[in-house]
């Protein structure tokens, strides 16, 4: 099965497809999804093969925080990137509690995501 | 001291007179009629104050007036019984003196001239007062004279008093003027002579005498002491009733020979008047002794120590009102400057709660705008990465959508910045037409992606006619906003939101806002509207939402009603007029 270097997780579809192609542009592999669910699905069915994953607070189905708890079950392995237009320092707190590797406002910087994903790569190599 | 007197007069006129009316102010006063409330603390604080005093001296009054006129009574007894002892005296005196004359000398001495003459001196020097003596024989003939007139052999036969002297053993008549013109007294005594017949030793008796004693007997100048015969007519002179022989209406019945004493009026004067008929034991005489006191006069020394006091009352009275004035203007300043203070707060708070409201909004339109920037920002970041990492920059398809995407993330921006703009600007507006289902869908677009997210169920229903509401937009936005905020924090997920519209009749609609939240526990219904009163921890509310919000709805000329149960739900009710009276907007 194929690698997947980011799993984007936002309903705002412009914007997920959007960053989804700059990430395409610098060669890394990626795959979106939209709602909560679907994405817990796509990870249980990949679960071993994604490198980190980029994950919107606020989905029309599950919480961020539910869909975060999730796939810590599937891989607790994973990083995963919480990416929100509105975070508090509460929700931050929150997030890293459940295990979130990073906590970034919107709008991402592109280059700091890949720097990010440029040093998991090199841990996880080690 | 002209300084101070215009201080002193200011500092009795409450500061409520200098109030400037501001309708917007005027509605958070608690009071509304400070003049009113001041009135009435100076009424009832004197009332309580005088009425006590007021009472006691009427009470005192009527006690002094009480036994200053028992005390009167008394006196004028007194000297009715004093005056009636010496007037007897006088009487008996001569009377007696006469009938030893009689005894002692007999018919035969008497019937000389010579020897009544003697007799006549010996009684002027012993008793004075006597002008003659005659001796009349049972035919009425003067049988022998002593004295200063010519009346010797006159006849007396059918004058009334020698018939009254026949009848009984002594007789003393009225004061009468008889053949000289001079007010006199007879004084006669029947005898009888060897051969059996009557004769009668008669004297004169001069008034001027008996009008001394009776003087004599004068207190002051309120006393009036005189003597009336049985019907009534003056027997000496009396100040209030006139000269001698002058009738009055001074006629009493003849059974009591005690004194008695009553109160009559006279020309408008009140005097105690004390009476008794002149009696000796064998004889009666036909005086009535009169004794008449003016009650004036002898309420003299009370009526100048009641002026004295009524001086004090009034200036005692005068204190107190102003003492009160004094302390009421005090209390009601104080009353007055507290209230102010509260309601110019309570004025700014509402202006803060309508900047925080604003806020809340601005904090909504941050968040929905920070979706179409993020699809700005990757979009146009993307387009940058073409330019680099391809060679793409003319008739490239791919491109031109990405800028459409920009554009339409403007427009979303725009979109949302327009509909803040609108909800701002309507601060402005004072009363205009207002469509109830827009303005609620304005307010409910700020939570669209809340009520999203946490999977509330807003339901609107509002009927399919419904009028136009004539009212101040803004504040019955605020009124939304506020109610809808409150709703939307106590509500969980998956609970309901329903606001429901309805026409109560031409001029008044119902709105309810009721949510399947948390619920307001009992304890608290009653407090939610008072300022300040907030159950969110750590001071993230103001508490001052609902107590504005309840303002504003008296302001819009509405009221408003909460259901609440705890664990179950919230009902707020509002009852808003169609069109709203003029004069009701700040």
């Amino acid at each position: 099965m194929q690698h997947i270097d980011i799993l984007i997780i936002d309903d705002e579809i412009k914007f997920a497809d959007m960053l989804a192609k700059r990430i395409e542009l610098r060669g890394c592999s990626k795959a979106v999804c939209y709602d909560g669910r679907s994405a817990l699905d796509w990870v249980s069915s990949h679960a071993g093969q994604i490198s980190l994953i980029l994950l919107d607070l606020r989905l029309p189905d599950l919480y961020g925080t539910e869909v975060l708890i999730g796939i810590k079950k599937i891989n607790p392995a994973i990083p995963v990137i919480i990416l929100t237009g509105h975070g508090t320092e509460n929700d931050r707190k929150e997030c890293e509690r459940l295990g979130a590797y990073r906590f970034i406002h919107k709008p991402p910087n592109i280059n700091e995501l890949m720097t990010i994903l440029e040093h998991i790569r090199e841990t996880s190599a080690c | 001291m002209l300084k101070i007197f215009p201080d002193f007069l200011k500092s009795l006129r409450p500061e409520f007179h200098q109030h400037r009316k501001n309708v917007h102010l005027d509605s958070f006063f608690t009071f509304t009629n400070y003049r009113y409330l001041w009135f009435m603390s100076i009424f009832i604080l004197a009332l309580t104050a005088l009425s006590p005093i007021c009472i006691a001296t009427l009470i005192y009054y009527q006690l002094i007036e009480t036994s200053v006129d028992s005390d009167l009574n008394h006196r004028t007894k007194q000297l009715t019984a004093a005056a009636k002892s010496a007037v007897t005296f006088f009487m008996e005196e001569r009377l007696n003196a006469l009938t030893f004359t009689v005894n002692e000398n007999g018919y035969e001495q008497l019937a000389d001239n010579a020897r009544l003459s003697e007799i006549l001196n010996n009684l002027k020097l012993g008793f004075g007062g006597v002008t003659d003596l005659s001796v009349l024989d049972a035919g009425g003939n003067q049988v022998a004279y002593a004295g200063p007139f010519n009346l010797e052999g006159k006849n007396y036969k059918n004058q009334s008093w020698f018939e009254q002297s026949l009848k009984k053993m002594n007789y003393i008549s009225e004061v009468f003027t008889g053949y000289r013109g001079v007010p006199h007294i007879i004084i006669a005594v029947r005898s009888a002579k060897t051969d059996g017949s009557f004769f009668i030793l008669r004297a004169t008796l001069d008034t001027e005498r008996l009008m001394q004693t009776l003087s004599s007997y004068k207190t002051g100048d309120y006393a009036d002491i005189f003597l009336v015969n049985h019907e009534g007519v003056l027997q000496t002179p009396s100040m209030h009733y006139g000269s001698i022989f002058t009738p009055t209406n001074l006629i009493f019945p003849t059974d009591s020979d005690e004194i008695e004493v009553r109160e009559i009026s006279l020309k408008g004067k009140y005097i105690i008047s004390g009476h008794s008929f002149i009696s000796r034991d064998l004889t009666s005489t036909p005086f009535v002794l009169m004794v008449l006191k003016e009650k004036a006069g002898m309420l003299k020394f009370w009526q100048d120590m009641s002026f004295k006091f009524n001086w004090i009352m009034g200036v005692s009275v005068i204190i107190i009102v102003i003492v009160i004035t004094f302390a009421s203007t005090f209390m009601v300043n104080k009353l007055y400057r507290a209230d102010r203070a509260k309601a110019e707060t309570m004025m700014q708070m509402e202006q803060s709660q309508q900047l925080a409201s604003i806020g809340q909004l601005a904090a909504g339109v941050a968040h929905e705008i920070n979706n179409p920037l993020a699809v700005i920002n990757q979009t146009a970041g993307y387009m940058k990465d073409l330019f680099t990492f391809k060679d793409q920059t003319r008739n490239d398809d791919e491109l031109a959508e990405y800028i459409d995407s920009i554009l339409d993330a403007v427009d979303r921006c725009g979109t949302i910045t327009r509909q803040l703009l609108g909800f701002v600007r309507q601060f402005d507006v004072k009363i205009k037409k207002v469509n109830l289902q827009k303005l609620i869908s304005q307010v409910l677009s700020f939570h669209k992606k809340e009520a999203e997210y946490r999977r509330i169920h807003v339901t609107v229903s509002i009927p399919d006619i419904f009028p136009d509401l004539e009212t101040d937009s803004s504040k019955l936005q605020q009124v939304l906003v506020n109610l809808i905020n409150n709703a939307f924090q106590a509500v969980e997920e998956g609970n309901c939101l329903d606001i429901i519209a309805s026409q109560i009749d031409t001029n008044t609609i119902e709105l309810v806002i009721h949510d399947t939240g948390c619920g307001i526990p009992e304890e608290n219904l009653k407090k939610i509207h008072e300022p300040f009163f907030s159950t969110k921890q750590n001071g993230s509310g103001t508490g001052l939402g609902l107590s504005i919000t309840y303002g504003l709805i008296k302001k819009l000329g509405g009221r408003i009603s909460v259901q609440s149960t705890e664990g179950v739900g919230t009902s707020f009710t509002i009852i808003l007029p169609v069109k709203i009276k003029e004069g009701r907007i700040a």
